[in-house]
Formats: structure tokens, sequence, C-alpha cells
């Protein structure tokens, strides 16, 4: 029997209460749902597990919800640990899980649910933006199982479908992962719910207006085929050549700098970049340490990749020379090639999901997407007119110049590119405002309203 | 050439001679200087040897419009005028609201360049038929309102005269006499009364009413709809300026530990008495109504009345924020009776009233340190708090008598010829506005790096952004955000003035509306990236001028000591501008205007920024 039985740990604790934090404001758990779990070595050497207890609430864990585990003698504390514990111990089992973390990721169970009668062997969920495309994979194997709760038919299937990929789906149920890290695991989580958003989104948005029928029935019946049509064809395209429908491959989690605080003294920009950061992450503006943000010294920039950040869970800031430099990622060299070409003093890139989405809107009655979203609401209509919507192959200098006259653009399989003239603040509010703008607009074509009529005439001169 | 919303004709007026020509205004330089400050510097750059006596005849006035001048774009009937200053021997370069601008492109022309002097007091009189330069003997001596109410009594229904003018001061060359419109709107600061007088030159009238075509009508007014959509919706457009006017501001201010003290020793007020100097004691106690500079939705006009021991009552406008500032709690007075009167007074006179109170607060302070003597001041007890002097003060000022001579010169000369030039706060000889650098690193930078020395609206309203940016807020204390943060609010000032449209706009919204306004207005490519290319050329050109008038960047880019080695407290701190720290952000500042570390524009970048010196001089 393991010694350790309730040791604790400060800096484990705020890591598993931060996560857990983050997970209910991010919308993956319900009050008690999901857990945690993670290797880790105790100040003895002694390589332990230390998992979250049953029934803990995910949002406001106490010190005595972590269960401290032998490896070896999983079968202790089952009585308080996680019913998945069994599963999570073999997942950490697998070359590099450092970490591993189930959650109830909801937009991606709804856009797995079928109808059909059980058991079930569903397709992969494919992804059809590039975050989870990249970084996920391009099928995320979904399973079916008869008890899909810590049952044993999990605890085998499970780890030998993370040993091939980074996150399997429970049908019905919810996701797990693995990950280098706890924060690693948890990215993988969220980048998974965005996926399943997105897809959601899109079917959203396919309007009833074009399904002409005799009866209702037929009509949801040929609604739901089109949605599914629709679907099937951009995921073929984007499974047959992914460079062609995204803007580019996105930055791989970098584990390594996830600490890093080069500017440990500027309170002030500090300041700024953790009020935008946890602003990003809590209003869903980019998934879980994605995206990026940047102010602009004279010869520098203050970076912040991985920008998406609750507060308490913080994520790299770096000072990193304005020049072009050798080991830039494109996200980076995007910043730079933005500062080269402008007076602009931050730059920002997100994720947006319901930008993503509203970026393969078709108008009924044309045969392309759109390149222009024109806001349809109050607020949104006077602040932008319109905001340019590109193809994935956009290039630098269109993309800066869009900049220049639009302050927003949005790359279709590229997430938004906003820029701002002072502050941090000035910038987060683009996507901000863009996230309200796709809402309304979505919304509106989920009603079957005709969004032509509702765009302001003006908004065709931009 | 034929850009819509230009007539394409600059006009020049030479007062030695008596010349007066017109000549084509070139595509090229409004497409690479806009109009307004912009333009202007360019004309006068083409004209003048900046090494000239900023006071004798061939110093030049620049006077341009925008193209937005003559369209119903909100504000855009400010003009600009450019010169050399005799108040700090660089750029001078003033803004005014008023109708003069709108009146003046009516006539048919963009801008007017007088250089010269006339060998007796004149006026020049602009139509479109004609232009004339007139006898003035009659106007001399007489006051700015005086002299406007003369020479627009000839106004016809739908066809007024409008009169640009000076005062007393200016026909005494103070070196901030001011230039003013419809009697109280002014070109304040640098010196151009003083320039004006210097040529012998009283006023211009103009009257016309030529229009200017519009090339993209739907374009522009896409544009239009944008920005007065915004500007209703900023609180501070919507309501604070024109329920309280500037001074609104004061209490605010006063709340970011900014606003200051006794020659700016020190941020701290007694908040009762502030109380009776802020914009909401004005609205209770003197205020008739707000008014508005022509074109203008926002309304910060102060028209107020202050009745006398007698009951008598006077009528005037004002003050405005850096009046009741400079010329209040800067020199230690709380007694708003005394600064309205003051400011009425200084209006009527032509004095630019940020340097006179600067100039008086460096008086009070050499006066109470025993640097200054009861019989260089003629007896007078020039201590801080005197309200009752304050008067007296503007009227010696404006007509050089007594200590008035020595306070006509500015604070630096009159600090130096104590022996105390230490005790001026200014930058470039031009006082320092009323917000204190210590408070914002961005504002003390943008005093530091203006080309007209230390002014707000030139060096970077950085307050603006520190306060009420709204999504734009910057941080106050950072040395790095700060360069970069200057140089775009300078930049945004310049295309303000270049657009001839009010500051105030900018609490709305930044450039991208007028960006689509003056492209639908003039059918060119004015993106806003291409204003930004527009704004740094401005910028490098104002510097160029001032390195060939002999500026000294590395002693002359500096705050006055007291901002490095004597702390204020804010946000819990004390916060001084180090000489470090000046260093550091001026350096950055300098990188980022792609100039050297020395603080001047290579050969290279200048060719880059198509910045040409003409080898012969118009
Ligand atoms: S805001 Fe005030 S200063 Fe500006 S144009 Fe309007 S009235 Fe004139």
């Amino acid at each position: 029997m393991a010694t350790h039985k309730w040791q604790t740990s400060e800096e484990i604790f705020r890591l598993f209460r931060s996560i857990g934090r983050a997970s209910l404001l991010y919308d993956i758990q319900d009050s008690h749902s999901g857990n945690m779990a993670m290797r880790w070595r105790n100040q003895a050497g002694e390589e332990i597990v230390v998992i979250t207890a049953t029934g803990s609430q995910k949002g406001d864990l106490e010190p005595n919800h972590l269960c401290y585990l032998s490896p070896a003698e999983t079968d202790f504390g089952y009585y308080k640990a996680s019913s998945e514990t069994d599963i999570h111990v073999r997942i950490l089992s697998l070359p590099g899980a450092q970490a591993s973390m189930h959650a109830h990721v909801k937009e991606l169970v709804m856009a797995t649910l079928d109808d059909q009668p059980g058991p079930k062997t569903p397709p992969p969920f494919v992804p059809v933006d590039p975050l989870a495309f990249y970084h996920l994979g391009p099928e995320i194997p979904v399973d079916w199982f008869a008890v899909p709760s810590g049952s044993p038919e999990m605890a085998k299937t499970i780890p030998a479908r993370l040993a091939e990929h980074p996150l399997t789906i429970i049908y019905g149920h919810g996701a797990m992962t693995r990950g280098r890290t706890l924060k690693e695991a948890f990215y993988h989580l969220c980048l998974a719910n965005n996926a399943g958003y997105i897809v959601r989104l899109i079917e959203r948005q396919i309007t009833p207006r074009n399904v002409d029928s005799g009866s209702k029935d037929d009509a949801s019946e040929v609604l739901k085929a089109r949605r599914q049509a629709f679907l099937q064809e951009l995921r073929t395209k984007i499974k047959a050549a992914p460079e062609r429908h995204f803007h580019f491959k996105p930055p791989a989690y970098n584990i390594e700098i996830d600490g890093r605080c080069d500017f440990p003294d500027e309170d002030e920009i500090l300041k700024e970049f953790r009020k935008a950061g946890n602003r990003i992450f809590e209003s869903r503006l980019s998934p879980f340490h994605t995206g990026s943000m940047s102010v602009r010294g004279v010869d520098y920039l203050l970076y912040a990749p991985q920008a998406s950040r609750p507060y308490e869970v913080g994520g790299p800031l770096l000072r990193l020379p304005l020049a072009p430099a050798p080991g830039d990622d494109r996200e980076l060299e995007l910043h730079k090639k933005i500062y080269a070409e402008s007076d602009f003093q931050t730059v920002m890139h997100c994720y947006l999901p319901e930008a993503e989405a509203h970026a393969h809107y078709i108008y009924p009655g044309e045969d392309r997407p759109l390149d222009r979203i024109v806001p349809v609401d109050a607020e949104g209509s006077f602040l932008y007119l319109a905001i340019p919507v590109t193809g994935p192959d956009v290039s630098d200098e269109e993309l800066i110049r869009l900049l220049h006259d639009y302050k927003l653009v949005v790359v279709r399989g590229g997430g938004v590119w906003a820029v701002g003239s002072q502050s941090l603040s000035e910038v987060l509010h683009h996507p901000s405002s863009l996230r309200e703008i796709c809402l309304y607009r979505i919304a509106a074509s989920e009603r079957g309203l005709d969004l032509r009529r509702m765009e302001p005439e003006k908004a065709s001169r931009w | 050439m034929a850009v819509a919303g230009y007539h394409g004709r600059v006009l020049e007026v030479d007062l030695s001679s008596g010349d007066i020509r017109v000549r084509p205004l070139q595509a090229e330089d409004v497409l690479l200087y806009l109009g307004g400050r912009g333009l202007g510097t360019k004309l006068l750059y083409d004209r003048i040897d900046p090494t000239v006596d900023p006071l004798g005849p061939d110093n030049v006035i620049v006077i341009a419009t925008s193209p937005l001048i003559g369209s119903q774009a909100p504000t855009a009937a400010r003009g600009h005028m450019v010169y050399k200053s005799p108040l700090t021997g660089y750029i001078g370069t003033s803004n005014s609201g008023g109708a003069w601008a709108y009146g003046f492109k009516a006539t048919g022309y963009d801008a007017l360049a007088i250089r010269g002097r006339a060998p007796h007091p004149v006026f020049i009189d602009i139509t479109p038929e004609k232009v004339e330069i007139r006898d003035a003997g009659h106007l001399w001596g007489k006051n700015t309102h005086e002299t406007t109410d003369i020479l627009t009594a000839e106004s016809a229904p739908g066809n007024p005269c409008r009169a640009l003018v000076i005062g007393p001061a200016g026909e005494n060359l103070v070196r901030y006499a001011a230039v003013a419109n419809e009697r109280n709107r002014v070109y304040g600061r640098c010196g151009p009364g003083a320039v004006f007088g210097s040529k012998r030159l009283k006023a211009i009238r103009v009257r016309g009413k030529e229009k200017i075509t519009i090339a993209d009508e739907a374009r522009y007014r896409a544009g239009l709809d944008q920005a007065l959509y915004l500007m209703k919706q900023a609180p501070i457009t919507k309501r604070l300026l024109r329920e309280l006017g500037t001074s609104g501001l004061i209490l605010l201010i006063n709340l970011i530990n900014m606003l200051p003290h006794r020659n700016f020793q020190d941020v701290e007020h007694d908040e009762e008495k502030l109380e009776r100097v802020s914009g909401e004691y004005i609205a209770r106690n003197y205020l008739e109504k707000a008014g508005s500079c022509y074109l203008c939705p926002i309304g910060c006009q102060r028209h107020t009345a202050v009745k006398g021991a007698d009951g008598s009552v006077r009528r005037g406008e004002g003050p405005e924020y850096e009046t009741a500032v400079l010329m209040g709690p800067v020199c230690d007075i709380y007694d708003m009776d005394a600064i309205i009167r003051a400011n009425y007074l200084a209006n009527e006179l032509g004095l630019d009233t940020i340097s006179f109170g600067g100039t008086v607060a460096c008086v009070m302070e050499l006066y109470e340190r025993g640097y200054l003597t009861p019989e260089q001041t003629g007896g007078l007890e020039l201590r801080f708090g005197r309200a009752d002097l304050l008067e007296k003060l503007v009227e010696l000022t404006a007509h050089r008598q007594g200590i008035g001579d020595l306070l006509a010169e500015g604070s630096y000369r009159l600090a130096e010829r104590c022996g105390h030039p230490e005790r001026a706060m200014h930058v470039k000889k031009l006082e320092i506005p009323g917000y204190d650098p210590r408070a914002s690193y961005a504002q003390a930078l943008g005093y530091m790096t203006s080309p007209t020395g230390a002014c707000h609206l030139r060096g970077g309203y950085a307050v603006s952004l520190a306060f009420f940016g709204g999504t734009r807020e910057i941080p106050r204390f950072s040395l790095l955000q700060s360069p970069i943060a200057i140089r775009n609010m300078q930049n945004t000032g310049i295309l303000q003035d270049s657009l001839g449209i009010c500051r105030f706009t900018g609490f709305a919204f930044s450039v991208d509306p007028w960006a689509r306004i003056v492209s639908g207005l003039t059918g060119q490519d004015f993106s806003t990236a291409r204003l930004e290319e527009i704004a740094n050329r401005i910028a490098s050109l104002e510097r160029l001028f001032n390195l060939e008038a002999g500026l000294n960047p590395e002693e002359e880019d500096l705050l006055p000591a007291r901002f490095a080695e004597v702390p204020i407290m804010a946000e819990g701190k004390p916060r001084a501008v180090t000489l470090e720290s000046q260093l550091q952000m001026r350096r950055d500042y300098y990188r980022a205007r792609g100039w050297n570390d020395d603080g001047r524009p290579g050969q290279e970048f200048l060719r880059h920024m198509k910045i040409q010196r003409r080898n012969n001089r118009i």
C-alpha cells in the first residue's frame, strides 16, 4: 500500500484547482463531472499519480479532493479517487503521457450524436478547423460503449486509442485525452470542444430558406441532408488538401516556454496582457492556449503566444527582437511582418469559432462563401461597415493591406487577425465585437431570415 | 491640379513689395502632405530659410486649409497656420476653430503665404474677385473684438465677412501673442500674433462663396454617418464637453494626480478650493450657454458672464481647461472671477493664455525665491495666489509695460535673465500646458519631442489615452509602450490638423472614418495606411525644419530638471521621469520615427519618405 494517501502539494493543488475552474468556465464540465490525473514525483523522489476524487466539484476543488496514488497500486483509494482511475493510470503509462483528463466536451458530443440504434460504430469526427485538424488529427476516433463510464471496456479501448491519437471521443459522454502536462491535456479538450462547436455552427447557418419541400417532415429531412452533404463535401476537400483550406498550420503547443516571462517588472503591461488573455479565454474568442497577441516596442515585441489564458493559469510572455529570426513560427512571423509594414502597436490573432464557421456561409442562391461579413446589429454596423473575409491563400501583403483599412480581417481556415494603434484593449475589442456580429448573423440565418435584406445598403460600398 | 476637395490655388502676398500672385497648388504636394498642417509645413519649408529672424520680414506665414474644409464633415472648418515661432525659434504651428478658414476656402484658394513687412499697418482683403492690401491705420491699437466688429460690419446676408485679427499683444510683439477669429477662437500657441505684428499685418478679411467638388458622394457619406454616430456614442463628445466644457476635465485630471500646482512644484490641491475652478463650478455660476465652432456637433465653448463688485456684468468666453489651470492652480489661484476676467482680457488683447499663465507662475516662483526683486516688478508683490494681479498682468504684458515687458518674453527668457532658467517650466521655450508629465510617461515624451516644444496638441494628447482612451487606454508609466504610443498619438494629431478637424473628435474615434470621408471626397486613395505614411512624412519635415533652424536634440528634447528630480505621488508611488528614463524613451522614439539615434533623420530615410529640399526656394 502506498504511504502517501493524503499528502498535499500546494503547487499541484493550485494547478488542479485552476485547470478545474478553467474547465468549468469553458463549459466542458458539469458541476461534478470529469477528472484529471497526472504523474508526479514527490519530494522523496517517488513517482506517484495524482487524481481528482470522485464526485468532486472541479470548479471548487479542495485539497482533500486530490488523491495521491502509487502507479503500481492503483486499487488504493478507489473509494475516493475517480471511478475512471484505472483508465487514467493506463493512459499515464503511455510513452510521454504525464497527464490525462476527461471532460464533457458538450459541443463535440452534440456534433457527433446520431439517431441510429445501438450498438453503434460511429465514424471518426473530422474537424473542419485548423487547430483541431492539425493538433488532434484529421480523424478523431469516436467509440460507443454499452457502459460509457468507468467500464473495463473503456479501460481497454481508450488507452489504446490514445496511444495513436491525442484525444478520443466517448460517444454521448465526452472525451479523454493525454498531455505532456495537465495544461496540454486541457488544451486538447478545449480544441475538441471548439471543433464540435464550429461544425454545429456551420450546420445551424445552413438555412431552411432554400429547403422547399411539400411537408414539414420532409423539410427537416432535406435540411438535415443538406447539412450533412455540405459538411461531407467540406471535409472531403479538407482531408484531400488541408494546406489549401487552412491558412497555415497553427504552431504546436509549446510546453517548454509555458511559464516564461521576459518582462516581469513591467507591471502595467503585464496587467494588460493578463486581462486580455483572460478575456480571450473566458469569452471564448480562441480556445485555451491558442492565438497570439503582441505589443510592439521599438526594435522588439512583447509577445504572448498561446494567448488565450485564464488569470489563474497564465502562459508565456516573451520579449523578442522585431527583426525576423530563423526559428520564428508562422504566427510570430506574421506579427513581425504586420509591424514592419505599419505603425500599429498591437496585434492579435484569435481562432474565433463563430467567425471560423461563418466564413463558410454561402448566401442562398450563391455558390461561394461570403467575402465580407456585414453586421446586421446596431453596434456592429456602426463599428464596422463590413469586415473582410479572405480565402486561406491570402498573401501576407494583402492581409496587411486589409488590416490597414479594416483593422479586423477573417481568414477562412485561419482565424481572425486584428490590429490596434495603441493598446491591447483596443485590439481585443475587434474579435470580441466580431463574435457578437457573427452570432447575430448566424441566429438570423438559423431563423430563416434574409441576411441580404437585413444588411445596411451603405455596406455595399465598402 | 485637379483633385476634388481642392481649388488648386495658393495665394502669395508679399507685404514689402505689395506683390500679390496666385500659384498653382501642386498635386504632388497634396498627395504627399494632404492639407492644413502638412501642406502648410511643406509650403513654408519651400519658402523660407529656417534660420531667418522670426520677427523679420523674411519669416513667412502660411495658412493652409484641408480638402474637408468646404464639406459638411463634423468640425471640419479649422484652419492651420505655420511659421517660424518667435517664442521657440523653431517651427510654429497653430490651429483654430471658428469659421475663418471655411470663409477663406470659399474665396477659391487652398492656402495663403505671406512674407515681407508692410511699410505701415495693413490688412489683407480677399474675395474671389480681388485681393487687396489695405491700410489698417484705423485698426492699429484696437483689440481683437473691436477689430473683428469693424471688419465684419460689411457682411451681407448669406455672404458674411470673416476676419482674422491680432490685438495689441501682437502689435507689441509679445512672443506668445495669438491670432483670433470670431472674437474668441484663437491660433494661440507659439506666437503667430507677434509674426503678424512684425509684418504690420493687423488682419486678414475673407468673403466668398466658392464651392468644392466631392468625387464620390456615397463613399464620403458612409464615412460621415459613421463619424457622426461614434461622436454621439462616446461620453466625452456626447456629454462632458457640451455640459462642462474642457474645464470639466479639471477634477478628473486631478484624480489621476496630473493637475499641476505652483509652477509644477507639486500636484497637491485643496479639494474645496479646486472645486471653485472646476467645469462644474463654471456651469453652475457663470455659464450662459454652450457654443460650437462652425460645423461642430460637440460644442465645448463656454459663453459666460461675470459680475463686477458694482453689479455690472461682463460677458465673454471661457475659461477653457488650459486657461483655468495655467492662470489658476499653476499660479496657486482658485478665484474663478479673477481667472474669467483675465481670460476675457487676454482674448481681447490677443495673448496665448497657456504661455501667459506659465510665465506668470514662473515669475511668482522667482519672486518667492528672491530671484526677482520688487524693483524689477515695479513694486508688485508677485507671490503665488495673487488673483488680484492677474488682470493687471495681462494688460502690462500685452502693452509691454513695466514687468509686462519681461513677461512678454516668455518664461524661459525671463528666468534666464534672472539667472535661473531652471525655474522655467518649458520645453524648447514653450510653456508646459496643464498636464504634469510625471503622471504620464507618454505625455512626458510628447512634450519632449513635440516639434513646437511643450504642447499637448502637437506633442500627442496622451492624457486622452491615459484616462479617457476607452478601448485605447494605455499604461501611464510604461517606458516600453510610451514611445510608439506617443508617436501614434502625434500622428493622429498631425492628421487631425492636416484634415482641419478638431482634436476632440479623437475622444470618439481615431482616423478610420476620416480616411473614408477624405478618400470619398477627393476620390484619391487616402487609406489609413496612406494617411499613416503622410503623418510620418510631415513629422519628419517638421523635424528637418527645426534642425535647420538650429535645434540641438541632445539638449532640447528633454524636460526641465524638476520633472526628473522632484517626484510627485501618483497611483500610490513617487513618480518622476528620471533622466535615464527620458533618454531611453527618447532614443526609442527616434527609432520609431525612423530617425538616427541622435534625433536626426538620415539622408536615406528622407529619400525614402520622399522629403526633398527644393534647390530654389519659392
Ligand atoms: S469640440 Fe469645441 S473646440 Fe472642437 S470644434 Fe467643437 S466647439 Fe470647437
